[in-house]
């Protein structure tokens, strides 16, 4: 293979980003070109949307936030249904994979299974668990025996949305730990078993240090795409951010001041915020695992 | 001679040929009806009633056409409208509320309607719709889907009960409280009453918002009229719809008294009432001696980038969908309010009332009917009213913080947007 050792040079060069310039085209368009122009949105002050009249720039917008009441609801509500569901997936799911993995026969059904919440419509999904969650006709207040009013009690409806949505991204991490566990060179399990070690302690030694990779992975996603919450909230509360704004999060409040209120500038300075909150909670994720060095799966063996 | 006779034969038939030609050519060109665009927000029923309208005016004449495109529900069309405006690909013309036509006039991206629809183009429209159809004295928005809300009520519970339709909002707390111990519930709302907070505080004699806007949330007589609602949800005589979003379905298990809902709703609880239910629907209550009840809904504007032969076809179609055959067929079919006074007495419409007694009561209330007024940043205003009276259904806050926040929020928004 004489080209990929081949130098590279100006036209080797053009040539390549010529074979790019399709999906750069598509990013610039469609991801970068708006982020620009939602951090530029964040400092317009007396912007007129419609017609690009802008006053002036400045911190007016992020000073807004900085007073809203509704805002610290939602970076709250936000911050709270992250630590609510990330860990608690990360745990079942890879709980679950572990399991499959022991019943290769019933692995591909339960797979399946698991796998349909992540392939099926959110709506519809929501719509679902509208029901059981009922107070009067709802299966869950039945198997309970309870009379909780699980979506218009602001006390349990972000538990409720907690709920829903672990049980919505089980069945993705699942596939991903699955990979991972298939992937996992069984000598390390058969050492281990040599030296008398328990299960757990195969468990808590072997598989899961080798797993590292895959869970920061399955953590940083998680992290991401559960920052990113508003279309359970939009289809389980009936379109709104639940009972007394219980269930506000900082893409629904985005929504809200976006297309209901008109207040645009304020929509794109939640953005910016939102956006660095993400980068930086993704950020201290990955450096917390690369610290504890628990890469020994792979390269530093 | 001869040759001269048949030269001049063809020159004749050629002349009649290109004449006849040019005549057919010109006839062409002037018969390419003008198309304007519609976007709305029906679906449904509604959507083939309108349809249909839209039909009978595009086979009424041959110089105009309207194409109509659903844009799924309003939530939907809204964000298509914005969209559309920061992409100057507007339509000619849609649906949308009047709230939302100062938004749009500082946008720059809509347009008066008053050069291509004369005042007297509009003298028979009942002044509550055209109240809000004017905005710092130009008029944006043509009323067109426009209901009241009403008070539903189940004739079985009420017989059983031995009760009356209440006249007062004080008789239906009394009649809340009488039926509790039965296990019933005198008053469902939707998911947030704020159009009957709206109505109480209209009926205390100020508005929540003045013409003037002027904010009166926090008033006495505007927390003595909240209490009224929230008392009875306090004492669990009245209940919020919550996460099914209308108040319909409680109302539908068939052990609730009322339901004070909209009167664009009565044929979907037509449609899907329980067989056995048997309801009928009044005029909202009175408070304090006064009627009022607030006109919902829908209008229709017309937008900037619309060529002028194009705005005088939105304009003739406005006065076609005004005209007394359209205008009965619309409220017949739709449930939608007649807009016209003419309407209203024609006697087509009037046998229609009397088959359909469950029509009346939204007709009865239009002496009364009233609409909030359209200011820039009702939008925001909205969301804090409806946040406010969600705090006092599922937070049980007391009327004097919730309204307490609703008037300084509003008044903030006021002074924002000046």
């Amino acid at each position: 293979m004489p080209m990929l050792n081949a130098k590279p040079t100006l036209k080797s060069t053009l040539i390549a980003l010529l074979y790019l310039a399709p999906l750069l085209l598509i990013v610039g368009v469609f991801t970068l070109w708006p982020l620009i122009t939602t951090f530029l949105m964040s400092g317009y002050t007396h912007y007129n949307y419609f017609t690009n009249h802008v006053g002036g720039l400045g911190m007016v917008n992020f000073q807004f936030l900085w007073h809203d009441p509704d805002f610290h609801l939602a970076l709250r509500n936000t911050l709270f249904f992250v630590i609510g569901v990330v860990p608690a997936t990360v745990f079942l799911a890879l709980g679950a994979a572990l399991l499959l993995n022991r019943l290769p026969q019933l692995a591909t059904f339960f797979r399946t299974v698991y796998f349909l919440p992540f392939v099926t419509s959110t709506v519809a999904i929501s719509l679902v668990w509208n029901w059981l969650f009922h107070r009067d006709n709802g299966l869950l207040n039945a198997l309970l025996r309870t009379h909780v009013d699980w979506l218009n009690d602001p006390h349990y409806a972000l538990g409720a949305l907690i709920i829903v949505c672990i049980w919505q991204n089980l069945g993705f991490n699942i596939i991903l730990f699955l990979a991972g566990l298939n992937h996992l060179d069984p000598r390390y399990q058969a050492a281990a078993n040599l030296d008398g070690a328990s299960t757990w302690q195969r468990l808590t030694n072997v598989t899961w240090p080798l797993l590292t990779p895959m869970t920061v992975l399955i953590t940083v996603n998680a992290i991401i795409t559960n920052f990113k919450v508003f279309n359970q909230i939009y289809a389980l509360f009936h379109g709104t951010a639940g009972p007394a704004n219980a269930d506000i999060t900082l893409m629904y409040y985005l929504y809200q001041k976006f297309y209901v209120e008109n207040q645009y500038p304020v929509a794109a300075a939640c953005g910016v915020v939102l956006f660095g909150l993400i980068l930086l909670i993704t950020g201290l994720a990955a450096l917390y695992f690369h610290r504890h060095a628990w890469w020994r799966g792979g390269q530093r063996g | 001679m001869k040759r001269l006779r048949q030269f001049l034969l063809l020159g004749l038939g050629l002349l009649t040929v290109s004449t006849l030609t040019a005549c057919a050519q010109s006839h062409a060109t002037t018969t390419k009806p003008v198309t304007i665009t519609f976007w709305h927000g029906m679906t449904d029923q509604h959507q083939v009633t309108l349809n249909h309208l839209i039909s009978q005016f595009n086979h009424s004449q041959t110089r105009y056409k309207v194409v109509a495109s659903g844009q799924g529900n309003f939530a939907n069309l809204q964000q298509k409208i914005t969209a559309a405006a920061k992409s100057q690909t507007l339509p000619t013309i849609a649906q949308t509320a009047y709230t939302n036509v100062p938004t749009y006039v500082q946008g720059g991206f809509v347009t008066p309607l008053t050069p291509y629809l004369k005042t007297s183009d509009l003298k028979d429209v009942y002044p509550v719709f055209l109240d809000s159809a004017s905005y710092r004295g130009k008029t944006y928005a043509f009323p067109f889907s426009k209901s009241a809300r009403v008070l539903f009520y189940n004739r079985k519970l009420l017989a059983q009960t031995g009760l009356r339709i209440p006249k007062t909002w004080s008789e239906l707390a009394q009649d809340g409280e009488k039926v509790q111990v039965q296990g019933l519930t005198g008053v469902a709302f939707d998911q947030s009453f704020m159009s009957e907070l709206d109505d109480l505080i209209q009926q205390t004699g100020t508005p929540l918002v003045s013409d003037k806007l002027k904010v009166n949330a926090n008033s006495q007589s505007a927390l003595r009229a909240t209490h009224v609602i929230t008392d009875m949800l306090n004492a669990k005589t009245a209940t919020t719809a919550g996460t099914d979003g209308y108040g319909s379905t409680q109302f539908f298990a068939g052990k609730t008294l009322f339901y004070c809902g909209s009167s664009a709703a009565i044929p979907i609880v037509q449609a899907s009432a329980p067989k056995g239910l048997k309801w009928g629907t009044a005029p909202l209550p009175s408070y304090r001696g006064r009627h009022a009840t607030s006109i919902a809904g829908n209008d229709l504007v017309l937008f900037k980038s619309a060529s002028t032969a194009q705005r005088k076809v939105a304009a003739a179609f406005m006065k076609f969908m005004l005209a007394k055959p359209q205008t009965t067929y619309w409220a017949q079919k739709t449930g939608y309010l007649p807009l016209t006074k003419a309407a209203q007495k024609d006697a087509n419409y009037q046998h229609y009332l009397a088959q359909h007694p469950t029509a009346k009561a939204a007709n009865q209330s239009l002496p009364f009917g009233f609409q909030d007024v359209a200011f820039l940043g009702y939008p925001q205003y909205l969301v804090a009213l409806s946040q406010a009276t969600d705090k006092m259904a599922s937070q049980h806050q007391s009327p004097k913080k919730a309204m307490g926040t609703l008037q300084t929020q509003t008044e903030k928004i006021i002074q924002q947007n000046r």
